[in-house]
This record gives C-alpha cells, sequence and structure tokens, in this order.
C-alpha cells in the first residue's frame, strides 16, 4: 500500500494525506444522535424471512474464534446431556463461556463435540443450527489424529437441538454419548443436545 | 416471492462467491446458496404450503425447515422429504393440541418426537397434566431416547410418568438415562435396565397428588 | 467485539448494539461521504441513509463477509443516489487562485483551508473517477474490495485511479504554471 502511494505524484500525495484528515461532522454530535433516534423509530431488524433458504450456512467461526481468544475453549460443554465417549462427563451448569460480556438468557454457549472416528478422513457436525450442512462446522484432530478423537466448539443458543456426525461427508453417525430421537424419516437416527440446562 | 428469492440469491452470491472461493472447508461440494433448489418444484411447493399452515395454526417452523434441509443434506428424494416435513408437522400439531398454547417450542419439539416414537396422546397429556410449573422437556427427551434403544413402549412411559408423578428433576433423569444408557451398552436388556435404575431415582416429595387421586391436606413444592 | 457478533446480537434483540457499530463506523464513513459529496449536509444524509438501510436490512448480512465491506457498499450506493439526484456542476472557484499565489512557495504548505480545496479538488473529478481514487486510498481498501463493492471490475477500477491520479496532476500542473 504505501509503496503506491510514494509512486504517486508529490501533489497527489499531499492530496492524499489531506483527504485521509478525519471529517468532523459537528462538535455537538448531533447527527448522530439524529440517527441513533430514527433508528430507534424502526422495526426491529430480524433474520431474513427466507433466510435459511439461502444463507450459505453460517460457519460459526468468528463467535468461536472469540471464545478461544478468550481463553475459555477449556470450558466445554454445558447443559449436561452430553458425556464423551469415555465415560468422562463433562457436565457443568455453571460454565458459561463469555457470558459476563453478552446479554443473559439469550448467549449462546459453547458446546464441545467429541466424536472418536480413528479411520475418519474429515468429520463435522450437522444439525438444526447450521442446517444440517456438513460443510459448516468441521471438526478437528489434536496431534495430527493419531487417537482419532475429532472436536469442536459450536455456540449454540440456549434449547434443544439435533445433530449428528458426518464422516468422510456422506456417513451420518449418532453421538455415542447423546439421547436419540426416533428415526429422522429419513432412515437415521439422530442425537439431541438440550443446551443451558433445562428451558422454562 | 420466487423472484425475489433469485435476486437475493444473487446478491449474497455476489459478496460470497470470493469467500466461499477462500473457504476453508474440505468438502468437495459447493455450498448451496439456495438449498431447496434441490427439490423438485412440486416438492418445494408442498413443503411451502406446510410452512404456511405451521404459522397459520402459530406452529414453530423451524423444526420443519430443519427437516427440510436434513432430507437435502442427506440427499433424500424430494417425495420423501416432503413426507418426513409433513410428519413433523403433524406430530406438533397433536403435540400442541395437548400441550396447549403455552408450551415451549422445545417442549413441543420433545413432546413431537415422543408422539412419532410412539407415546399416545393421552400418555403426553398424563404427563403435562402433572406438575404444571414443570417443563417436559427433558423428561421427553429421555423417554423418546429409550424406546428408540428398544425399551417397550408402555414400560417406558408407564416408569417415566411415575417418576415424573413422584417429583423427578431433570438431573434424575439424565442420570437415569446415562444408567440404562451404560447398561443396555453391556448387554442388560432395556426393559429390565430401565426398570432396575428407576429404582436408583430418589422419590422426592409430590408437589401434586397423583392424577385422579383426591387432593390430600396439604400440597408441598418441589424443593 | 467484533462486528459479526454485534450484528448477531443486534438479530437477537440487543439493539443497542447497533449503536456500537454505528461509532465504530461513523466517522469513517463521515469522511467517506464528504469527500464524495463535498459537503456536510448531503454527507449527513448519506449517512443517515446508509445506516438505516443497514439497519434494516441486517437480516441479510452474511457472517462470512465483512462488515466493512457491507456497509460500504450500501454507503457508496447511497452517496452514488445523492449525488445524482442534486444537480451537481463543477463550480470554478475563482478563490483558489488567490490561495496559490498567497503561498510562500509553489508546495502546498498552507493550512486553514485544505480541506476545502482538496474537497473542491476533488470535486472536480468525474464522479466514478473520484470514487474510485477516495476508495483506493482515503479509505485504502484493496482493488479486490473495491471491485465486490463497486460491482466494476479490478483492471477497470485501476485505470479509474490512475486517471483521477492523472487528471489531479494535470491539472495542478495547469495552477502552477498559471
Amino acid at each position: 500500500m504505501t509503496d503506491d502511494l510514494n509512486s504517486l505524484d508529490p501533489y497527489v500525495q499531499w492530496i492524499v494525506a489531506e483527504a485521509r484528515r478525519p471529517v468532523y461532522m459537528d462538535a455537538s454530535g448531533e447527527a448522530r444522535q439524529r440517527l441513533l433516534e430514527a433508528l430507534r423509530a424502526e422495526p426491529q431488524p430480524k433474520r431474513e424471512r427466507f433466510a435459511w433458504l439461502l444463507e450459505p450456512r453460517v460457519a460459526l467461526r468468528p463467535l468461536v474464534a472469540t471464545a478461544m481468544a478468550a481463553g475459555l475453549v477449556g470450558i466445554g460443554l454445558i447443559g449436561g446431556l452430553l458425556i464423551h465417549r469415555d465415560g468422562r462427563q463433562v457436565d457443568e451448569p455453571s460454565a458459561h463461556v463469555a457470558s459476563s460480556q453478552l446479554p443473559g438468557s439469550i448467549a449462546p454457549r459453547a458446546v464441545k463435540f467429541v466424536l472418536i472416528a480413528p479411520k475418519a478422513a474429515r468429520v463435522s457436525v450437522v444439525g438444526d443450527f447450521n442446517g444440517w450442512d456438513s460443510s459448516a462446522t468441521p471438526m478437528t484432530t489434536q496431534g495430527g489424529g493419531a487417537d482419532g478423537t475429532w472436536t469442536v466448539f459450536v455456540p449454540m443458543q440456549p434449547g434443544l437441538h439435533t445433530y449428528s456426525f458426518v464422516i468422510d461427508g456422506t456417513h451420518f453417525v449418532t453421538d455415542p454419548s447423546a439421547p436419540q430421537t426416533p428415526d429422522d424419516g429419513y432412515g437415521h437416527r439422530s442425537s439431541v443436545v438440550l443446551v443451558g440446562g433445562s428451558s422454562s | 416471492m420466487s423472484m425475489t428469492r433469485r435476486v437475493m440469491a444473487l446478491l449474497v452470491l455476489a459478496f460470497t462467491a470470493r469467500a466461499v472461493a477462500s473457504a476453508q472447508s474440505a468438502e468437495p461440494a459447493t455450498r448451496d446458496l439456495d438449498p431447496l433448489g434441490r427439490l423438485t418444484d412440486a416438492s418445494r411447493y408442498q413443503i411451502e404450503l406446510i410452512l404456511d399452515s405451521a404459522r397459520v395454526a402459530g406452529l414453530p417452523t423451524a423444526p420443519l425447515e430443519s427437516k427440510a434441509l436434513e432430507g437435502i443434506s442427506k440427499r433424500v428424494d424430494s417425495r420423501r422429504i416432503v413426507v418426513a416435513v409433513r410428519m413433523v408437522f403433524r406430530s406438533l400439531r397433536d403435540a400442541r393440541s395437548v400441550l396447549g398454547e403455552h408450551a415451549s417450542p422445545d417442549e413441543l419439539n420433545a413432546a413431537a418426537s415422543a408422539l412419532r416414537v410412539g407415546l399416545t396422546r393421552a400418555e403426553l397429556a398424563h404427563l403435562a397434566q402433572t406438575r404444571r410449573e414443570k417443563a417436559i422437556t427433558v423428561p421427553l427427551v429421555v423417554l423418546s431416547d429409550l424406546i428408540t434403544r428398544g425399551v417397550p413402549r408402555d414400560t417406558a412411559s408407564q416408569t417415566i410418568l411415575q417418576l415424573w408423578q413422584r417429583g423427578a428433576a431433570d438431573d434424575d433423569f439424565l442420570g437415569l438415562w446415562r444408567g440404562v444408557e451404560r447398561d443396555i451398552v453391556s448387554g442388560t436388556d432395556p426393559g429390565v435396565a430401565l426398570l432396575n435404575r428407576a429404582r436408583e431415582v430418589p422419590s422426592r416429595v409430590p408437589s401434586t397428588p397423583e392424577a385422579g387421586s383426591r387432593p390430600e391436606g396439604t400440597e408441598t413444592r418441589n424443593p | 467485539m467484533s462486528d459479526a457478533a454485534d450484528v448477531q446480537r443486534v438479530l437477537n434483540g440487543d439493539v443497542d448494539a447497533f449503536a456500537r457499530l454505528v461509532d465504530r463506523y461513523y466517522e469513517r464513513c463521515a469522511r467517506f461521504a464528504v469527500r464524495m459529496l463535498g459537503n456536510r449536509d448531503d454527507a449527513e444524509d448519506a449517512l443517515q441513509a446508509t445506516f438505516l438501510r443497514a439497519y434494516r436490512s441486517l437480516g441479510k448480512y452474511q457472517e462470512r463477509d465483512k462488515f466493512s465491506a457491507w456497509l460500504y457498499r450500501i454507503l457508496v450506493n447511497q452517496c452514488r443516489s445523492i449525488a445524482a439526484r442534486r444537480n451537481h456542476r463543477d463550480r470554478v472557484f475563482v478563490r483558489e487562485e488567490a490561495l496559490l499565489l498567497n503561498a510562500p512557495d509553489r508546495r502546498p504548505t498552507w493550512t486553514g483551508e485544505d480541506e476545502e480545496f482538496v474537497q473542491r479538488v476533488l470535486a472536480e473529478l468525474d464522479p466514478l473517477l473520484r470514487e474510485a481514487f477516495v476508495l483506493k486510498y482515503v479509505e485504502e481498501m484493496s482493488y479486490e474490495e473495491m471491485s465486490t463493492l463497486t460491482g466494476v471490475g479490478v483492471s477497470a477500477l485501476k485505470m479509474r485511479v490512475k486517471r483521477a491520479c492523472d487528471r489531479l496532476r494535470s491539472r495542478w500542473e495547469r495552477i502552477k504554471d498559471d
């Protein structure tokens, strides 16, 4: 970028430098106030009515990245219905990811999904939170996947969610350590997780 | 409406084309900007009708949309997707008629699921009418799972109902479920496993009398 | 907090999160609008329209996009509409020669009325050239981003930026040499 600038005529460089100066709209912030008032008069924006049809399934990575950056990765799951396959229970209902910074009841909680699949080339989790898009929430293995443990943290809204794991893009498997739903209508079963403890 | 959708799809395409190209996803399939496009026109239309019916009836549409997307993701035939979505719709409608207007979406979903796995409306009503102040989401989730894993339907619903009437909390049901699951995995008959584990659930002071019996003295609430 | 997170918050009902987004982008957008439109009144109209429109169509925002890019697309379009609505003719600024004569030397070092001068200089550019120039050098966007914003190809944008620089320079040559 700066290279571009230096190659410019000095006069143009000066124009640029001046043009880059901040513009002060008004000292009192009235313009901003008027804007905020106008916004308050607006109906609240909602997700598009048909957004679920069109939107590429959001990878949810921004929020996960935030949680990880905040050093909260270790706080696994909330809600008690998910246990690791080796029998370890991970149910600490008081563990909230970054909830002190987020509004209370609607704060998404980071849910840790774990699957042990040593022979898998790739694994993802799909469910009602990502439109069952098998490319939306890929899972990762630690340490080169020697022990075949695949994990991912997914921010999820409190409540009941249905999900499944997808191995190598085609093979749908339930979570061995979660309650199951009956046949999904497509010849598979799915898994259920209740995020955030019992619903009201 | 479909015109608007197409325009929106194009806009989204313009914004996300580059993002999609650089996505880290290892999946070979490109992400659909219009996943419903994989359905046949007739199926898509029928699903829209179902969604409209759901809206009119005040039912949550998210489970229906989700079921459609699930089928698309699993590359299921369009007509079968319509059947599945319709089944979810009917079970939600039935759940609503039993649970009433004030049931939360989670309760509706859990109840619909339980109805689909064979719980009768009468049994569901029984659960709902006992301890009305408490959500029945967790007992229903556990119940559906147990039936799915092979516990006979009658056994499962009667046991869960009894525990519920005796004041079992969500954690009790979860603990019960974990125990039964472990037992089934290690080879115990599912029905037997449930009855065994159910005995371990502490009986708390019931907050309401058993259905059908007369109220006796002062009611006490759950701690 | 990231932009995308704030957007989600707004969609989940936390309307104040949008105020945070406004604060984060207001000054930068204001600068662009003023540079493009040449006066604060029009710029304020553009800003108002931009943020209102962004708020209304927040449901369409895709998290994988950069929020700033998404917002700027709206801003660019609003500025274009407002400019088109005005009967904008380049004005001849008779005072600028006087400014130049007052300068201690030919290199532009005077202060005070610089902004007005720059505004006039920019205003003399064809709007599309101005837009490309401002996006590239004032907003410091990459040509990729600019292309997504404006819907114009990268090479066309490069050409516009180059032409803008040429015009600015040749204009300076003319003034300089009287």
